[in-house]
């Protein structure tokens, strides 16, 4: 549909190279770095080797006081695209999402936390309270007051893109008709030491991409927010539209946690199914904004990837890394920016840093920026765990190719759970270096190692472990099927990121761990799975506090929708942490009724022409923020505008965790079974399997089975502390 | 004085996490990336910290270091020429 074709409106940025723009495109034409000397934290190891640093008080910029680093960044670059795209927020509220890329999220702060407690033994917990890489979210939908579809992608270096990528599919669905998308990820020590143990990093002053001589990434930090919108909404109230996205494609190696496919399969992918999405030949894209970050294995595979998609032709093409530093999950946000701008002004950006070509690779890229006729230009981005995406902006002038969009359904045909067992209530020791404590948990069985190879044994954590295991008993292999994972977390590896930053802190820096800091992204498990699996269809990791696993659902499914994928997993995942424990119990989150537990879960999801038989059908995922006070009837509209209540009979929900949000879920039911005119059944799981951000993967597998017994309609409907909610109708 | 073959073995194993191999699995010339035990990048860079850790041999390439990661011979001459100079 034409009238759903997501165009640009608006854009907000905040990098080292400047804030908005109309500040940072001089500075593009100029040829000027952002990068200088570190100075947000020490590193005696490393030394002060210029990074792309945002020095200016963020504060006097506007932001908020309230929220971590990550956080303020993605509130700055959220109100300038507002601005700059006249949105009057609050009467598109509920039509507007906001989908968000970080990788690092409150982790800088999370290591004030983490230095008092290990070099002083306080505990100070208040820097944690924006841990999570779905605050920046949380933080921009409350403050602009926007209740569509929202939640954050971690899928490390490719977040950005991706978050870009998903929020048009929201658009293009009708899920939404404004999505605030993009990235946000502030410098942190870990991600510093992190990339430093990788030795990825050039320590000569600046990165240099595609040069033969390039030595590695630089650092960055910074947001970028564009305001996305369905063409016929843009028209109707009057705004400016600066671009289309006219192509979004993404992709996985399953070849490498690190280290890119070797030929650069999955980036060839990733760019092939953009130009697939927006009806295009490699021949009109006229501009590459490539990842180039630097690094020998990064710009070799992607070169290669290039010169497979577009032969000898290979378009102008430049790596805008070395202008603002690698800002990671903020990276392919900044660089659609770039590519927007580029189009607007008809002017191709350099490539800093390159001097001479490296014959392996046997390309130059653009090293002066030059006037150009440019209609269709793309983005690439690629991430740890061979996560890619590709994006394709074009003029507003172009008639954007009608592809006819399938509606495929999808059905469930497998469910692999890890869970604790009923009744299973253990004690937990507290582990140093928190003060000694214990506390009542509900773990899993420990898992079945035998059935990891043994590079699976010894180098993945447990959660990793957790997710390839319930991967494994969700789905039936089949090579001849196109396969996508999308693993849903709350804090994703937590366990894995502790150990790597305690050590950090602990020893200064000496002895790095450079197993443990691939493992401790959040995308980490589904990129394992993916490698597992042989899956090299869209990998993501959604998160999003208690809805975690309903985002997880709703990418898995539109890809299926849309045709992209013939399987997808959707799952949901957490892990018992001794921090989550120990903070959680200091807040006073922890009590009789609501225990901390965990799980992996995953739903093996086919189109429903599969040949394998179903389990259930998944007829409706909706997303969305609830209005504050809670008002049950208004929910009852919003689940009644999505289900035919006349088929329920059973509500699934999240009660008997977070008590104060168990008034809401009871409202919510009574008022249900007012409108259907009879008592729906309500059914709870998390006094089985305990509290945790992505616990309603649990309740999806319990909904299913209750479809499948009591041949009716089941309704999940999840709630989050922070705003969020999700439904998700499950029918025999 | 030469370092043994064995205590390499060791420390290999202890840093790579082998939890299934013992130092008299593995031979002093046989390839360790690759096919042998499995190796990969990621463990090249734990060979890395283990080498700085144990024997105070700073690698900022990894290009520097493939060389003696071919085996467990070669990484102990490479130890050796290194605590030399």
């Amino acid at each position: 549909m034409a009238d759903r074709s997501p165009v640009i409106t608006g854009l907000g940025v905040i990098s080292a190279l400047g804030s908005g723009i109309d500040e940072i495109w001089p500075a593009i034409v100029a040829g000027q770095s952002g990068l200088k000397p570190l100075t947000l934290f020490q590193s005696p190891r490393y030394g002060q080797i210029p990074v792309g640093e945002i020095t200016r008080d963020l504060s006097e910029l506007g932001a908020p006081l309230h929220g971590s680093r990550s956080d303020k960044l993605a509130w700055l670059a959220a109100r300038d695209a507002i601005l700059s795209a006249n949105l009057d927020t609050q009467s598109v509220a509920d039509r507007t999402g906001v989908l968000l890329g970080s990788s690092v999220g409150g982790t800088h702060d999370t290591e004030r936390f983490l230095t008092a407690l290990i070099k002083h033994g306080k505990v100070l917990a208040r820097p944690t309270r924006f841990h999570e890489c779905s605050s920046p979210v949380d933080l921009v939908a409350e403050s602009f007051g926007l209740f569509g579809p929202s939640f954050a992608i971690s899928t490390a270096c490719s977040s950005g893109a991706l978050a870009i990528a998903t929020a048009a599919e929201l658009i293009q669905s009708g899920q939404a008709d404004v999505m605030l998308a993009g990235g946000t990820d502030s410098l942190s020590h870990t991600t510093w030491a992190g990339f430093h143990s990788l030795l990825l990093v050039d320590m000569q002053g600046g990165c240099r991409p595609f040069d033969v001589a390039r030595g590695g990434m630089s650092f960055g930090e910074g947001a970028a927010v564009l305001i996305i919108e369905a063409e016929a909404h843009a028209l109707k109230r009057g705004a400016k539209i600066l671009a289309r996205l006219t192509g979004w494609g993404a992709s996985c190696d399953a070849h490498h946690v690190t280290a890119p496919h070797p030929e650069g399969a999955g980036a060839l992918a990733a760019m092939q199914s953009a130009l697939r999405r927006a009806q295009l030949t490699p021949t009109d894209i006229a501009y590459v904004n490539a990842h180039g970050t630097g690094t020998r294995d990064n710009d070799m595979a992607e070169g290669k990837a290039l010169k497979s998609l577009f032969g000898a032709h290979v378009p102008p093409f430049s790596s805008t890394k070395r202008f603002f530093g690698h800002t990671l999950a903020a990276s392919g946000a900044i660089e659609a920016i770039v590519c927007i701008e580029a189009l607007r002004r008809q002017q191709l950006p350099a490539n800093p840093g390159f001097s001479e070509v490296d014959p392996a690779i046997g390309l130059s890229p653009v090293t002066k920026m030059r006037p150009e006729k440019l209609t269709h230009v793309m983005s690439n981005s690629f991430g740890f765990g061979g996560n890619n995406a590709a994006l394709i902006f074009s003029t507003p002038e172009t008639v954007p190719q009608t592809r006819p969009t399938p509606s495929i359904p999808a059905i469930v045909t497998g469910l692999g759970i890890i869970a604790p067992e009923k009744n299973s209530v253990s004690e937990r020791a507290i582990q140093p270096p928190l003060p000694p404590d214990s506390i009542k948990v509900r773990a899993c069985a420990p898992l079945d190692a035998a059935a990891l190879t043994p590079n699976q044994r010894r180098r993945l954590s447990r959660i990793t472990q957790m997710a390839i295991l319930a991967a494994r008993r969700s789905h039936a292999p089949d090579a001849t099927k196109r396969l996508a994972v999308v693993l849903g977390t709350g804090f994703g590896c937590i366990d894995e990121g502790a150990v790597f930053i305690e050590n950090l802190i602990a020893k200064d820096e000496a002895e790095p761990m450079p197993t443990r800091f691939p493992g401790s992204v959040h995308n980490a498990p589904a990129g394992q799975v993916a490698i597992d699996l042989g899956a090299h269809g869209l990998n993501s990791a959604p998160t999003m506090g208690e809805i975690s696993f309903e985002s997880a659902l709703w990418q898995a499914m539109n890809q299926i929708a849309i045709g992209e994928t013939d399987e997808a997993l959707a799952g949901g995942i957490d892990e018992l942490n001794k921090y989550i424990l120990a903070i959680g119990k200091r807040w006073g989150f922890w009590n009789e009724q609501t225990i901390p537990g965990e799980a992996a879960v995953f739903a093996n999801l086919a189109c429903a022409s599969t040949n394998k038989s179903p389990l259930a059908r998944v007829t409706a995922v909706r997303l969305g923020r609830c209005r504050r006070p809670f008002d049950a009837k208004r929910e009852a509209d919003w689940i009644t505008n999505a289900v035919d209540l006349s088929k329920v009979n059973v509500m699934v929900s999240g009660a008997k965790g977070w008590s104060e949000l168990d008034t809401h879920y009871y409202a919510v039911v009574e008022e249900l079974s007012r409108r259907a005119g009879r008592a729906l059944t309500h059914q709870t799981y998390k006094q089985d399997c305990g509290e945790f951000y992505s616990a309603s993967a649990v309740g999806f597998s319990i909904a299913v089975e209750l479809a499948r017994q009591k041949q009716c309609a089941v309704l999940l409907y999840t709630l989050s502390l922070r705003g969020g909610k999700a439904l998700c109708c499950i029918e025999p | 004085m030469p370092i043994a073959t064995t205590e390499l073995k060791t420390k290999i194993i202890e840093s790579l996490n082998l939890q299934d191999i013992a130092p008299e699995q593995i031979e002093d010339d046989a390839p360790l990336f690759g096919a042998g035990l499995g190796l990969d990048s990621i463990d090249a860079l734990e060979l890395v910290v283990m080498l700085e850790k144990n024997y105070g041999i700073v690698i900022k390439d990894i290009e520097e270091g493939r060389p003696a990661f071919k085996s467990v011979r070669t990484l102990a001459d490479f130890i050796d020429a290194r605590r030399s100079t």
